[in-house]
């Protein structure tokens, strides 16, 4: 236990949940900082309780504690009550294990999971005393390394880190450390190391490539400016996901926090290549963990966590091939202990209705379907195999089931959407209404009449994905789009059963400009941070007017990254990374897409994506090698 | 079945934790100690646990108390070591006793507690606050408005002092208030009566507050007496 907080008790008193801050969590690790090597605070830029639920972090944060020359803590961002507080008193951002200032620690990772979170990096750099742009910053500050999958486009963000980890963290980080001790032992100029660093596979140091334009404003070419440095970064991945470390202790927080509950990660990646979803990219080739050692881990972390929930993760747990065994065992032992089970992202068919109705409330709970578009042919272009006839089958089986709320996700402006699109999404909802009163007779209903909630997200056009070339809606495109949904709804014989919930538009479009960005928005992020934007990602700090008077100032365009027209062979700001599947792939894709034309899924027939050059997972079970 | 009483500390960073999720922290450390717990009938069962009273977020103590019910188990001793084994975060489990099965809950046994207060270095009054304070409590009366679910009422805070001593030299009161469904009185309560017979404005946050014991309310032939639910043999007896 550490007792010496880095605040009073009268601070800690008088701010929002000073649980947030003081440490201490059962299962976070404490060392002495005198016998050990490297000191690494690993940040998620957001408030406590939802970098607490993020597994990546605790993945890394195991895994680099069971090191016995490195001592890895967390930050996250302080909330604005804590922010004023510490800017007033002059307090440097502390970690929370030791309650040491983070400018004093070797390392600072942050790992960046959503591209609204941008400021909130320069906050936590700003409020520990580092130098906010790399080039400033000497041996006195921390070495900040980016990772997560806004790296797979990290050039708006270029200027604030010293280099990004490009692919699984479980891979490379034994060698940079190592590489670090050797550096500060030989008295190696941070520069040099930096270079060193840029010669691991998959570390990118921004400072060593040089960006030219052409005169419409796209990229003419990157260059390295040494020539020991690789012109492209390979992606790491972890090809031996079997045996990589995994956490079985992870930190449980006080507070309540949005995770709540063992996180078991069944598999990486996935093999469904839905045309706008960047994760099934980034991830491939899909690798499915052992079954028994699952068994192990799951017994493991809820007798060292005392969680009463365990939930499976990963991109579409339908698709890990020992479901029904691993489900049967959870089952079994769970049970016994009390301990509940959440099966986000099934497929829902007479198996996962099954398992639902053993592990859940029917009557309380609801069923989600993702079509993600009203019709057949929008379905073709983004490559979603679910259908109609899959939903309305669903529905009828969940609802003799005993099931009556139905939730349905789509998104609006989707590449070729037409107001036929957009008018099925009424059609669908109104469907799965009617559904419903002719699966259940009027007896059987106890007065239970069918919900359906319908929600709408804006699609934001992501790097890496076949999408990567698509023209993205303007803010007034989405809410006459949202406008139109609503009336769509509003127009079916049962829109009193149907609530539509759909999103903000202006978070989407910066949330576009930052995805698919340059390096010439390092600029607008530090402009806009310096005038008070931070927490872009909580609707109710996000001050959009801020950043449109500071994309005028700083002489830049936000629709140059949207709404924009992009050619075949246009040179993408993220070229410079390889994330595995090859652009020609991704183009391929693009062109079936606006074809409506689908595609096969990997382990019905290989696509030729390029993974396969990992030679793991899916790419290597056999029937399907390109 | 068994019905257990648990006494613990509360002490270090973990008193910024507030009273629920000092409950849910308890829920995991009886999973991971692998009690036998009874859990409640119904579809979403929980574990058959309750508190004696809570205890305000910043405050320490070393007499807190939890009741619960286990379906089995080796001995009492057996679940204090497993739940030592799995607390360390300022959660000292200082025993656990077995109950009579007709024994009620703390939380409705609950009669009164002792608290050590002293008022925080900083938010500490230019005067010599331990004397006064005790000349304040010499007063007949001491009136002060109570919050209520309903509003405000006036109540006298003198007959819910049972005892009090004063620490000149180590700047703080003992002080032994009455904590019952009937009648409760918190130190801040009586220390913002104090702040304002000094004319001085009074913040919670002034009080560090330390809870040394809960007790309950027993009865002997002479007469009815107070003592803490887990204690020595030879504590003393307080008779009201």
């Amino acid at each position: 236990m550490n007792n010496c907080l880095a605040l009073s008790d009268e601070t800690l008193l008088s701010i929002e949940k000073p649980e947030r801050y003081i440490g201490n969590e059962v299962n976070s690790v404490t060392k002495d900082k005198n016998a050990i090597d490297i000191r690494f605070a690993m940040c998620f830029p957001d408030v406590y309780e939802i970098g607490m639920s993020h597994l990546g972090i605790q993945i890394l944060y195991g895994m680099f504690n069971s090191y016995e020359d490195v001592w890895c803590e967390r930050v996250y961002s302080p909330w604005l009550d804590m922010d004023k507080l510490l800017r007033e008193k002059n307090i440097p951002l502390f970690a929370l294990e030791s309650q040491d200032p983070v400018k004093d620690f070797d390392f600072l990772g942050f790992t960046l999971q959503y591209e609204m979170c941008y400021t909130n990096i320069l906050q936590i750099l700003d409020l520990s005393g580092i130098a906010l742009l790399s080039k400033d910053r000497t041996w006195d500050d921390p070495i900040v390394i980016g990772g997560g999958p806004c790296t797979y486009n990290p050039e708006p963000i270029t200027d604030f880190f010293d280099v990004f980890y490009i692919g699984e963290g479980e891979t490379k980080y034994r060698e940079i450390f190592d590489l670090y001790k050797e550096a500060r032992n030989s008295g190696m100029s941070r520069e040099d190391f930096l270079h060193e660093m840029a010669k691991i596979p998959g570390m990118y140091v921004p400072s060593l490539y040089e960006v030219s334009y052409k005169e419409d404003g796209t990229i003419l070419e990157y260059k390295p400016i040494y020539e020991d440095v690789p012109s492209t970064i390979q992606k790491e991945m972890c090809t031996e996901l079997a045996d990589a470390f995994y956490p079985t202790k992870p930190v449980v927080p006080y507070i309540k926090v949005t995770q709540d509950r063992v996180v078991l990660e069944i598999m990486r990646g996935c093999i469904r290549g839905c045309r706008f979803c960047q994760a099934g990219q980034l991830y491939k080739p899909l690798r499915e963990k052992d079954v028994e050692r699952l068994k192990k881990i799951a017994i493991e972390s809820l007798n060292n966590t005392g969680y009463e929930e365990i939930s499976l993760s990963s991109l579409s747990s339908s698709d890990y091939s020992k479901l029904p065994e691993l489900i049967d065992f959870l089952i079994d032992s769970c049970n016994k202990k009390k301990v509940n089970i959440s099966l986000p992202s099934l497929r829902i068919d007479a198996f996962s209705l099954d398992v639902m109705s053993k592990v859940q409330d029917v009557k309380k709970s609801s069923l989600t379907f993702a079509p993600e578009a009203g019709t057949q042919r929008m379905r073709d272009v983004i490559n979603k195999g679910l259908t109609e006839e899959d939903i309305l089958r669903g529905s009828h089986e969940a609802f003799l089931g005993g099931w009556n709320k139905v939730k349905l996700y789509f998104m609006l402006g989707l590449p070729t959407e037409t107001d036929e699109d957009i008018a099925g999404i009424g059609d669908i909802a109104n469907k799965v209404c009617v559904e419903y009163y002719e699966t259940v007779p009027k007896e059987k209903r106890n007065g239970r009449a069918v919900e359906v909630t319908a929600s709408t997200s804006f699609f934001v056009p992501k790097p890496f994905t076949p999408f990567q070339w698509a023209p993205m809606d303007t803010k007034e495109d989405f809410l006459e789009k949202a406008a139109k949904t609503k009336a769509g709804i509003m127009s079916q014989l049962n829109q009193k059963h149907i609530k539509y919930n759909w999103h903000e538009a202006d978070a989407s479009m910066m949330e576009g400009v930052f995805a698919r960005g340059d390096r010439r928005l390092n600029e607008v992020i530090l402009k806009a941070y310096e005038k008070g934007c931070i927490y872009d990602a909580w609707g109710e700090y996000f001050k959009f007017d801020v950043w449109m008077e500071t994309f005028k100032e700083c002489g830049v365009d936000p629709f140059f990254y949207t709404t924009r027209e992009r050619s075949d062979d246009e040179v993408f700001p993220w070229d410079i990374l390889n994330c595995g599947v090859t652009k020609a792939f991704l183009l391929r894709e693009w062109k079936n897409a606006l074809q409506n034309k689908k595609s096969s899924n990997c382990r019905l027939n290989c696509l030729g994506c390029g993974a396969a050059s990992y030679g793991v997972g899916v790419c290597m079970e056999g029937r399907n090698n390109a | 079945m068994h019905k257990l009483r648990v006494k613990f500390t509360k002490t270090g960073p973990i008193k910024f934790i507030g009273h629920l999720d000092v409950m849910r922290y308890f829920q995991k450390a009886i999973r991971r100690a692998e009690i036998d717990i009874k859990y409640s009938e119904g579809f979403s069962p929980h574990q058959v646990i309750s508190f004696a009273q809570p205890l305000s977020v910043g405050a320490t103590s070393e007499g807190e108390y939890m009741d619960m019910s286990v379906n089995s188990m080796e001995s009492s001793k057996d679940i204090k070591n497993r739940l030592s084994s799995v607390c360390n975060e300022g959660i000292d489990i200082l025993a656990v006793t077995e109950l009579p099965e007709n024994e009620d809950k703390a939380m409705t046994l609950t009669y009164a507690a002792k608290y050590r207060v002293k008022i925080r270095e900083s938010l500490k009054p230019d005067f010599d606050w331990v004397s006064e304070f005790e000349k304040y409590l010499e007063n007949k009366t001491l009136p002060a408005m109570k919050k209520t679910k309903s509003g405000e009422k006036e109540i006298d805070m003198k007959p819910m002092i049972f005892d009090c001593s004063f620490d000149h030299k180590g700047e703080s009161v003992v002080l032994l208030l009455s904590m019952s469904s009937m009648a409760t009185l918190k130190p801040a309560l009586l220390f913002e009566g104090f702040y304002k017979s000094k004319g001085l404005e009074f913040t919670s946050n002034a009080l560090d507050l330390h809870r040394i014991d809960i007790y309950k309310k027993e009865e002997d032939d002479k007469g009815e007496y107070i003592i803490p639910f887990i204690c020595d043999k030879n504590q003393e007896k307080i008779y009201l």
